[in-house]
């Protein structure tokens, strides 16, 4: 080896030395909070986000936010690459609605216990490893009892089990939300209420909170939580005529089979057995002479 | 050909001690029985202290040492012990031969990568000691001048260059050549090794025929036996049978250390890491549990291994107390081995790997998955559970000042409308429609709800080809006091049905 080539190599060594001296020096700054990308929610919360190490309740109504709220929080552990869990206990959580908010499905393991008495302790168990940066413990009871007519109340932490989660999520440094309903409200130490204001938008209020930001509310727009959506004041409600009749609603296939409409002819309208024969393909096929 | 030879002195009671830790620095023996008589097989150095020899009764050892500690020898087990250790140099050798019941010869063609014979030897050497042995290595151009260079030298380490086996021999007693060949040199009164080769081979082969020929080559440094190199198994299981049924945890967790130690090494002499185990139980008098570990990383660590297993087995209730183990790696792949960042733990991997293996042992392998798209049309089926197995990645100490990658995650422009929560089977909705077919309100949650606002519709349709199609015309709805919810009506018989909340 040369002497310059050497000098060279030496360079290069002391910058990257240099580089590492840089980066041991830097204080590591620990990702202390989740942001869901909702500018409105974020600004009511105290930390700018969901703080990690802390048990956050997002309490709501069904269909008034609590899930996507969530799923921004774990889109956005998983913008850093760390890994989420969800205790599904209504198992209803929609992957793929999970995977167009930003959620690397990957990365999120799904919990679906069998008993509900099970879904606290597996939550604790999940926070307290500290391997997972965003724990969610879905609490409430599901639209399967809902849509039947029955009450929709969902599960109740008792508070030995309340202080438990705020305990695990404490020692595991990780954020824990609850999602529950506000007739079974669980023991958050920061709490979020979520309110559907119909067509209009939603509303979110922080009513619950030590770090000071309580009863700051804020009101948004649907499309804010589900872009695609487009607002929905600008698309008119349909009206009775407009809604499609029955006769429109049914496909093809359930009103009669395409050989039965053509009364049992071949596909190019011969009768059959009295029709001239099948066209030929084999020269298009090229099994025939090809011309020379 | 250049050939290593590693020897293990006392290599029973140093695999005694790395299973029973507490054995360390305690006189013990393991016996073995012959002619109807237990002898001494094998004795740790503070027996040897004592005054035990290899051979004496275990009456008499006892005798001599009151405190002494006995175990049965299983040349079976030593002898998977030894092929265990043997593939675990697989990283630093191409191939090896067992020289029961202490050795191993290897073949030191890899040398120049290690700089040279003595460096590949010392890294052999750490390998071992890795796994909790000590020996010694010595590398020359023949089996015999290998091992007996090895076995009787003193040196740690010693290499032995092309053609000076018979200097590097000369010095040795003449008990190296272990066996009855050595008892006419003896009877002539030769004491050394150098004093047989010096012998003329003429009159070594008159007087002592083809053995002593033999033997007089071997000791001129001449020995032509080829090196056979030891047939890697296919299946990577080993298994133990218990000195007695076990009836609690802790005999178990002994035979399983020993089992995962040796499985860790094989697994890491192939650069394997295992993502999917097995472990068999055989019960005493009959029976067997088969308990399987699915690992959400690959890993060839033992002692993760170890932990995931003691939480597998330490809450098992069995019916009948457990007299055999075994393990078996059912599914390996390639073993990058983990890149840690500046400022990360592997800590944290452990931690992962332990509460998943909690989870799944309370809740069972079922309740845990991590979801994967599907192109199918179908809502409820556009995704199916996988294994959780998360890919190893992390911005470590680095992170902040790492420029922020864009995580693009390709979704379909469809799934953009889809709500967030879905029933898995769509339920029928309570609701009142017009006479023209229009939604006016439902029953919904335990209350009549109008509809607000209205959106859609969008019709998915498909699986004309299979026993049931379906086509359906989604709704957004407003129902009051509430968010979108997704709904539908049915082709097939006009109804409405929920089947979604956008939460």
């Amino acid at each position: 080896m040369s002497a310059t080539a050497e000098q060279r190599s030496g360079a290069v060594v002391e910058q990257l030395r240099e580089r590492i001296r840089q980066l041991q020096a830097a204080p590591r700054s620990y990702l202390a909070t989740l942001r869901t990308g909702v500018e409105e929610v974020d600004a009511l919360l105290p930390s700018g986000g969901f703080p990690l190490g802390q048990a956050v309740e997002l309490c709501g109504d069904a269909a008034s936010g609590r899930t996507s709220l969530a799923l921004r929080a774990v889109a956005a552990a998983h913008r850093e690459r760390r890994l989420c869990a969800w205790v599904d206990g209504p198992k209803e959580l929609y992957p793929p609605a999970a995977a167009a908010m930003g959620v690397e499905l990957s990365r999120l393991l799904i919990v679906r216990p069998q008993q509900p008495a099970q879904l606290a302790w597996t939550a604790v168990q999940l926070a307290r490893s500290g391997a997972f940066a965003c724990v969610v413990l879905d609490l409430t009871q599901g639209l399967a009892a809902g849509a039947s007519g029955g009450k929709s109340s969902g599960l109740r932490l008792s508070l030995a089990e309340g202080k438990k989660l705020a305990d695990a999520a404490f020692r595991g440094g990780s954020l824990l939300l609850l999602l529950s309903s506000p007739t079974a409200p669980a023991d958050g130490v920061t709490r979020i209420r979520t309110e559907s204001l119909g067509p209009e938008g939603l509303a979110v209020e922080v009513v619950r909170s030590r770090q000071g930001g309580l009863g700051t509310r804020a009101v948004l727009e649907w499309s804010s939580l589900y872009p695609a959506l487009g607002p929905e004041g600008e698309e008119a409600p349909l009206l009775a005529g407009e809604a499609p009749s029955n006769e429109e609603l049914v496909p093809d296939f359930y009103r009669g089979r395409s050989w039965e409409r053509r009364n049992a002819c071949g596909i190019l309208g011969q009768r059959p057995g009295r029709d001239a024969a099948m066209p030929s393909f084999r020269s298009r096929l090229g099994t025939g002479t090809a011309p020379r | 050909m250049r050939l290593g030879y590693l020897h293990f002195s006392r290599f029973p009671a140093q695999r005694r001690v790395i299973e029973v830790p507490a054995l360390a620095g305690k006189p013990f023996v393991l016996e073995e029985e012959v002619r109807s008589a237990r002898r001494v097989a094998c004795a740790s150095t503070s027996a040897l202290k004592a005054g035990v020899r290899p051979g004496m009764t275990l009456t008499a050892a006892s005798a001599l040492e009151p405190s002494l500690q006995h175990f049965p020898y299983k040349a079976e087990d030593e002898l998977r012990a030894l092929t265990s250790l043997g593939e675990a140099l697989m990283c630093v050798t191409p191939a090896f031969q067992r020289s029961a019941p202490d050795g191993l010869w290897f073949d030191a063609s890899a040398a120049h990568l290690f700089g040279g014979e003595e460096g590949l030897c010392q890294r052999a050497l750490e390998v071992c000691a890795g796994h909790g042995y000590r020996g010694r290595a010595v590398v020359a151009s023949e089996l015999f001048t290998s091992r007996v260079l090895a076995r009787h030298g003193t040196r740690p380490v010693q290499v032995v260059p092309e053609g000076g086996g018979a200097r590097a021999l000369a010095p040795l007693p003449l008990s190296a050549l272990e066996g009855p060949e050595c008892e006419p040199f003896a009877a002539l009164g030769l004491g050394t090794l150098g004093e047989v080769a010096a012998l003329p081979a003429g009159a070594v082969a008159a007087r002592g025929g083809a053995a002593g020929l033999r033997a007089h080559t071997l000791c001129r440094g001449g020995d032509d036996t080829p090196f056979v190199a030891a047939v890697l198994e296919e299946v990577l299981e080993e298994r133990m049978t218990l000195d007695w049924p076990a009836e609690s945890f802790e005999p178990l967790q002994f035979a399983l250390k020993t089992l995962l130690d040796r499985l860790c090494a094989r697994l890491a002499g192939r650069r394997r890491a295992a993502v999917r185990l097995s472990f068999m139980l055989k019960l005493d008098p009959t029976g067997q549990v088969e308990l399987p570990l699915t690992l959400a990383r690959p890993s060839a660590r033992a002692k993760l291994l170890l932990d995931l297993a003691r939480h597998q087995l330490s809450e098992l209730r069995l019916e009948n107390p457990v007299a055999g183990l075994s393990v078996r790696v059912e599914e390996h792949n390639e073993d990058r081995g983990q890149q840690l960042a500046l400022g990360d733990t592997p800590e944290g991997d452990a931690a992962l790997e332990v509460v998943l293996s909690r989870l799944a042992t309370t809740l069972g392998e079922e309740s845990l998955f991590s979801a994967s798209l599907e192109a199918v049309h179908r809502p409820e089926q556009a995704y199916v559970a996988r294994a959780f197995r998360p890919p190893p990645s992390s911005r470590g100490m680095a992170g902040e000042l790492l420029p922020q990658e864009p995580v693009e995650v390709p979704v379909e422009e469809a799934l953009r409308e889809r709500p967030s929560r879905l029933l898995e089977q769509p339920a029928t909705l309570d609701a009142e429609v017009a006479d023209s077919g229009e939604l006016l309100a439902a029953w919904l949650l335990g209350k009549r709800r109008r509809v607000m606002a209205m959106a859609g519709p969008e019709r998915l349709s498909g699986e004309w080809w299979a026993p049931e199609p379906y086509s359906r015309d989604y709704y957004r709805v407003h129902f009051e006091g509430m968010g979108p919810a997704w709904v539908f009506r049915d082709a097939r018989d006009g109804r409405f049905y929920l089947q979604g909340l956008f939460d």
